[in-house]
C-alpha cells in the first residue's frame, strides 16, 4: 500500500501546511452548506455554516472578542465540509472559533467533565455497578442536569462490569495469536471502559486473518477536549499518543482503530486544529486506519478471508458523519455487503444528532434529537423485521438506540459474527 | 472492483451514473461536494441563443442543434447527435414524472420564462411548477416576494416585465412564521410552505393584491418534496395558476432534480460518495489503474475498469489555472485546449458580448468521448470525459449547460453499457 502513495506527486497532497482559516477565501457564497447543515435546519439559534465560518471568520482575530457566540451551537458534524464545492474547512474553522470563546470566557465545568471521557471511564470502571446505578438513576441524572447542564434524558454509556479491554487482553495473552504479520490496535476510551467486546471482536477478526495484534500504551485521542475548546489539554494527550505510536508508524506498522472519531483525530483533527506540521504527527496520521478502511484494502488485495456464514437479517446501517469526514467512502458497507443473507440498508440521513458530546448538553439535547429524527425515521421505515442497527461510532450507536429503542452494533461485531467468532446477542466471543 | 468510477456529481456525472447503473454496471460516483445541480435553475436548457454572438432567442432547439452540428462538428452535440438528445429528454421526463415532479417541454420548442430579474429566458424543459410563467402567452401577472427572503425582489421582476410590455404587478408578503425567525434560507422557507396553515396565511395576504392578475409568480421556494401539492393547494386558494421563478442559490428546483437523480442512481445500485476531492491518478501502460482522492490522511485509491471525468470546466473546478499562465486538467493532467497566452484569456470588458476565451478551454475528445492528445490519439484507453469539461462549446452563452452535460453523460453511458 505504501508504494502507491509514493507514486503520487507528494506536493499535491495537502499536508495541513496552512491554518484552516485560510480556506475561507475559497468561499463563493453559494449557500449549499447552509441548506445541508442539520443543526441550522432544526434550530433558529444557529444561522448556519456559511455565516459562522467564511463570514464571521473574517472578523475573528486572536486579540479581538469573538464576533458571534452562536458558533457554540455548531455540533461539529462536518456535513458542511462534505457538500462544500470549494473545499472550505468550515467545521474546523468553527472548532477553532469555539476555542477562542473558551479563551475569552473560560471553559464551563460541564464541558471539562465531558471532555474527560477517559478520566470518567477510569473512575467509573473501579466501581462500575455503582457508577452505572448513578447514571441510570433518575434522581442523580436530574441533579446532574441542574448542576452541570448534562441532559437527564441523554444516552450516556454504561461501564463494563466485566473489566476493561486491557484487562481482557492481558488475561488472554497466552491465547493470542503470534504471527509475522502484525497490526497495532488503537482501542480508544469507549472500547476500554464501556464496550470491551468491540475490541474483542476486532482482535478476533485480525487474528482470523492471520494478524498478531499489538496494543501499545495509549491515551484518549483528545477529541472530546478539542470539540469543547480545550486545546491545551488535548495537545498533551495527542503528544502522548505520538510519543507512543510513532515508532510503530516509522517501522511501517498500520495503526488501526474501531472508533471512527479517535482515528479521525489521529489522522487529521489533532494535527489540523492544533496546527502541528511536524514529521512525527504526519507519519502517525499516514499510518492510521479505520478498521473497515483497512479491511477493505485487504479485501481489494485479495487477502481477506471471506469464509462468512449467513446472517439472515435486515440491517439498517448508518455511516456516521465522523466517519464520512475520513473521506474514504463507506468501507463498512462494502464489506457487510459480502456477508450472505445480510440485507444491508444504507441510511442517507445526515447525522444522528449526538455529535460526540454535543447532545449530552441540556441546552442541546432537543436539537440533537430533532437532528436525529431523520435517521430514526429511516430505521422505522425499514419495517418491523428490523431487530438491530449498525453504526461505526460509539456515541452515535448510543443515540441510535435511544432514538429507535433497537439495539445497535458496530459493523465489526457483524463481521466477527459472520466469521463464526462472535455472539451478536450476548456481545461476546463465542469461545469465551 | 467497480466497473465504472465517475469523478464529479454535477448533471453530467449523475446522468452517466444513473444510465450506466440502470444497464447493470457497477458504478461509483466520487465528488468533492455538491455543485452545479444546486446552482442551476432546475430547467433543462438545450440551446437558448444561437449564434451565440447574436441576441436571437432560439425558438426551435432542433433547428439550432442541427445548425451547431453543421457549423462545428466537434461541439459536444456533434458527438452526441439529435437522437441521443431526444432519448435523454424522454428518459429524464419519465423519471421525473414517476417521482411525481413532471417536467414539460419538447425539443422542437423552447419555453420563454421570466428570470429573477424580470428578463425572459428560453429553456427547453421546465418543471410543471414553472410553466404557467410562460411569456409566449400574454396574460397579466402578479409577482409575489417574501419580506424575509432577501434574494428576491418582486418589484424588480415586475418593473422589468412592464418595460417589455408585459402587464405585471407585485406584492410583498410578511408571514408570521417568518417574522418569528432570525434566519431564513430558501430550503427552510420551502419546507415551511409545505404546512397547510402557512399556505392559507400566504394566500390570504395575496388575495387583496390579485387585481387583474390571471396568474401568480413566486420565487422558487414552493415546497421541497411536496412541491406539486403546494402548487395545487395555492392554485385552489387563489383560484389562478401559480408558478415559480428560479431564484438565487441554493436553487430549490435544482435540489429537487438532484434528489430525483441521486435516488434513481441508488435504486439502480450505484453509489455516490461525497466530500472526496480527486487529486491524481495512477497510470500504467496507457491505462489508468487508480484515481486518488484526498482523505483525512493518505490519498485513497479508487480502482476501476473505466473512469469518467465529469468535473466541469473552469467554473466547475475540473480545469484550473495558475498565475504562471498554465491551464491544467486536475485529475489526469490531460491536455487542455486553451488560449495559449494568459493575456488572451479575457477580453477587456467584463460583460463582453463575445464571452471570454478562457471559458472555451476544455478537453478535445473523439466520438467515444476519449480525451485526445496533440496527435489526435486517445490519451488513455479507459478514460472518458463528458459535460462542460469538453472544449468546443460555450455552454453558458449558448444556454446549453444542462443539455451538454446531460446529453454527453447519457450518450457515453449508453455506449459503455452496450459493451
Ligand atoms: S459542522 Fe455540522 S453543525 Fe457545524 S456548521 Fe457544519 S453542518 Fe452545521
Ligand atoms: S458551501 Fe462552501 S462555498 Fe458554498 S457558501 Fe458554504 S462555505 Fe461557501
Amino acid at each position: 500500500m505504501q508504494d502507491e502513495f509514493n507514486l503520487l506527486d507528494m506536493a499535491e497532497v495537502p499536508l495541513h501546511e496552512w491554518p484552516v482559516e485560510q480556506t475561507l477565501d475559497n468561499c463563493i457564497k453559494c449557500n449549499i452548506c447552509v441548506t445541508a447543515c442539520p443543526v441550522a435546519a432544526v434550530t433558529d439559534k444557529f444561522p448556519g455554516p456559511k455565516y459562522e465560518a467564511p463570514q464571521a471568520g473574517r472578523f475573528r482575530h486572536d486579540m479581538q472578542p469573538t464576533p458571534d457566540a452562536s458558533v457554540d451551537y455548531c455540533s461539529g458534524c462536518r456535513v458542511c465540509n462534505e457538500v462544500c464545492p470549494t473545499g472550505v474547512r468550515i467545521a474546523e474553522i468553527n472548532a477553532r472559533a469555539r476555542r477562542q470563546i473558551t479563551k475569552d470566557s473560560g471553559i464551563p465545568l460541564r464541558n471539562r467533565l465531558l471532555g474527560r471521557n477517559e478520566l470518567l471511564g477510569k473512575i467509573g470502571s473501579y466501581v462500575p455497578r455503582l457508577a452505572n446505578f448513578g447514571l441510570q438513576n433518575p434522581l442523580s441524572r436530574s441533579m446532574a442536569d441542574m448542576m452541570f447542564g448534562i441532559a437527564k434524558e441523554a444516552p450516556l454509556p454504561t461501564w463494563s462490569t466485566k473489566g476493561t479491554f486491557w484487562d481482557w487482553f492481558k488475561r488472554t495473552r497466552a491465547q493470542r495469536l503470534k504471527s509475522e504479520k502484525k497490526v497495532v490496535y488503537f482501542n480508544g476510551c469507549a472500547t476500554m471502559y464501556y464496550e470491551p467486546f468491540i475490541g474483542q471482536a476486532a482482535v478476533a477478526v485480525f487474528e482470523h486473518n492471520g494478524y498478531e495484534v499489538i496494543v501499545p500504551p495509549q491515551k484518549c485521542c483528545g477529541l472530546p477536549m478539542l470539540s469543547n475548546g480545550e486545546f491545551d489539554a488535548a495537545s498533551e494527550y495527542h503528544q502522548y499518543n505520538v510519543d507512543h505510536l510513532h515508532d510503530y508508524a516509522a517501522k511501517g506498522y498500520d495503526i488501526i482503530g474501531t472508533s471512527t472519531s479517535c482515528t479521525l483525530t489521529l489522522k487529521e483533527e489533532a494535527p489540523e486544529l492544533l496546527h502541528l506540521t511536524d514529521e512525527r504527527s504526519h507519519k502517525l496520521s499516514y499510518a492510521t486506519w479505520d478498521i473497515f478502511e483497512w479491511l477493505r484494502e485487504r479485501h481489494e488485495a485479495g487477502e481477506l478471508k471471506t469464509d462468512f456464514r449467513p446472517l439472515n437479517m435486515v440491517l439498517p446501517y448508518h455511516a456516521p458523519c465522523q466517519y464520512r469526514a475520513h473521506r474514504v467512502g463507506k468501507p463498512a458497507l462494502d464489506l457487510l455487503e459480502l456477508i450472505p443473507g445480510l440485507d444491508v440498508r444504507e441510511s442517507t440521513a445526515r447525522c444522528c444528532g449526538i455529535a460526540g458530546t454535543y447532545g449530552y448538553k441540556s441546552e442541546k439535547y432537543q436539537i440533537a434529537m430533532d437532528v436525529g429524527a431523520e435517521l430514526f425515521d429511516f430505521v422505522k421505515t425499514q419495517g418491523s423485521q428490523v431487530e438491530m442497527t449498525a453504526c461505526d461510532s460509539e456515541t452515535c450507536r448510543w443515540q441510535l438506540e435511544h432514538g429507535t429503542d433497537l439495539p445497535s452494533r458496530h459493523p465489526i461485531e457483524y463481521l466477527a459474527a459472520a466469521y463464526g467468532l462472535y455472539d451478536l446477542e450476548r456481545r461476546a466471543l463465542l469461545n469465551e | 472492483m467497480n466497473e465504472i468510477t465517475i469523478i464529479g456529481a454535477g448533471m453530467a456525472g449523475l446522468m452517466a451514473g444513473w444510465q450506466a447503473a440502470k444497464q447493470g454496471k457497477k458504478v461509483k460516483i466520487v465528488a468533492k461536494g455538491w455543485g452545479a445541480t444546486h446552482w442551476l435553475s432546475g430547467c433543462i436548457d438545450i440551446v437558448g441563443y444561437y449564434p451565440v454572438d447574436g441576441t436571437e432567442v432560439v425558438e426551435n432547439p432542433v433547428a439550432a442543434v442541427k445548425q451547431i452540428i453543421t457549423d462545428n462538428p466537434q461541439h459536444p452535440y456533434g458527438l452526441v447527435g439529435l437522437d441521443d438528445i431526444e432519448a435523454m429528454i424522454s428518459a429524464l421526463k419519465d423519471e421525473c414524472a414517476a417521482a411525481g415532479y413532471p417536467l414539460h417541454g419538447e425539443l422542437h420548442r423552447n419555453w420563454l420564462l421570466p428570470s429573477a430579474v424580470g428578463t425572459l429566458r428560453p429553456t427547453c424543459l421546465a418543471p410543471e411548477m414553472m410553466i404557467a410563467g410562460d411569456m409566449r402567452q400574454n396574460s397579466p401577472l402578479l409577482i409575489v416576494g417574501f419580506k424575509q427572503l432577501m434574494d428576491f425582489f418582486p418589484n424588480v421582476v415586475s418593473d422589468n416585465l412592464n418595460k417589455q410590455g408585459i402587464t405585471a404587478a407585485q406584492a410583498m408578503v410578511d408571514l408570521r412564521v417568518l417574522r418569528e425567525r432570525s434566519f431564513i434560507n430558501p430550503v427552510i422557507l420551502a419546507e415551511m410552505l409545505e404546512q397547510p396553515a402557512v399556505q392559507k396565511e400566504l394566500a390570504n395576504q395575496i388575495k387583496p393584491h390579485l387585481g387583474q392578475a390571471e396568474r401568480v409568480g413566486f420565487p422558487s421556494v414552493l415546497g421541497m418534496d411536496q412541491a406539486m401539492t403546494v402548487k395545487k393547494e395555492l392554485e385552489r386558494l387563489l383560484g389562478r395558476p401559480v408558478f415559480e421563478i428560479p431564484s438565487l442559490t441554493p436553487s430549490v428546483p435544482g435540489m429537487r432534480l438532484h434528489h430525483i437523480l441521486t435516488q434513481a442512481i441508488v435504486s439502480a445500485g450505484g453509489r455516490i460518495e461525497n466530500g472526496m476531492e480527486a487529486i491524481g491518478a495512477k497510470k500504467e501502460n496507457g491505462k489508468v489503474t487508480a484515481v486518488y482522492t484526498s482523505t483525512a490522511a493518505r490519498p485513497h485509491p479508487h480502482r476501476s475498469q473505466q473512469y469518467i471525468l465529469a468535473t466541469g470546466g473552469i467554473l466547475g473546478g475540473g480545469i484550473t489555472t495558475n498565475s504562471d499562465g498554465d491551464v491544467r486538467e486536475v485529475v489526469f493532467d490531460l491536455p487542455v485546449t486553451a488560449p495559449l497566452k494568459q493575456v488572451d484569456w479575457f477580453h477587456q470588458d467584463f460583460l463582453d458580448k463575445r464571452g471570454h476565451p478562457i471559458y472555451q478551454s476544455g478537453l478535445s475528445v473523439n466520438k467515444q468521448f476519449q480525451p485526445l492528445d496533440d496527435g489526435g490519439q486517445p490519451v488513455y484507453g479507459n478514460v472518458f470525459a463528458i459535460g462542460t469539461t469538453l472544449a468546443h462549446c460555450e455552454a453558458i452563452r449558448e444556454r446549453s449547460f444542462e443539455g451538454v452535460a446531460l446529453a454527453t453523460g447519457y450518450a457515453l453511458a449508453r455506449q459503455l453499457g452496450a459493451t
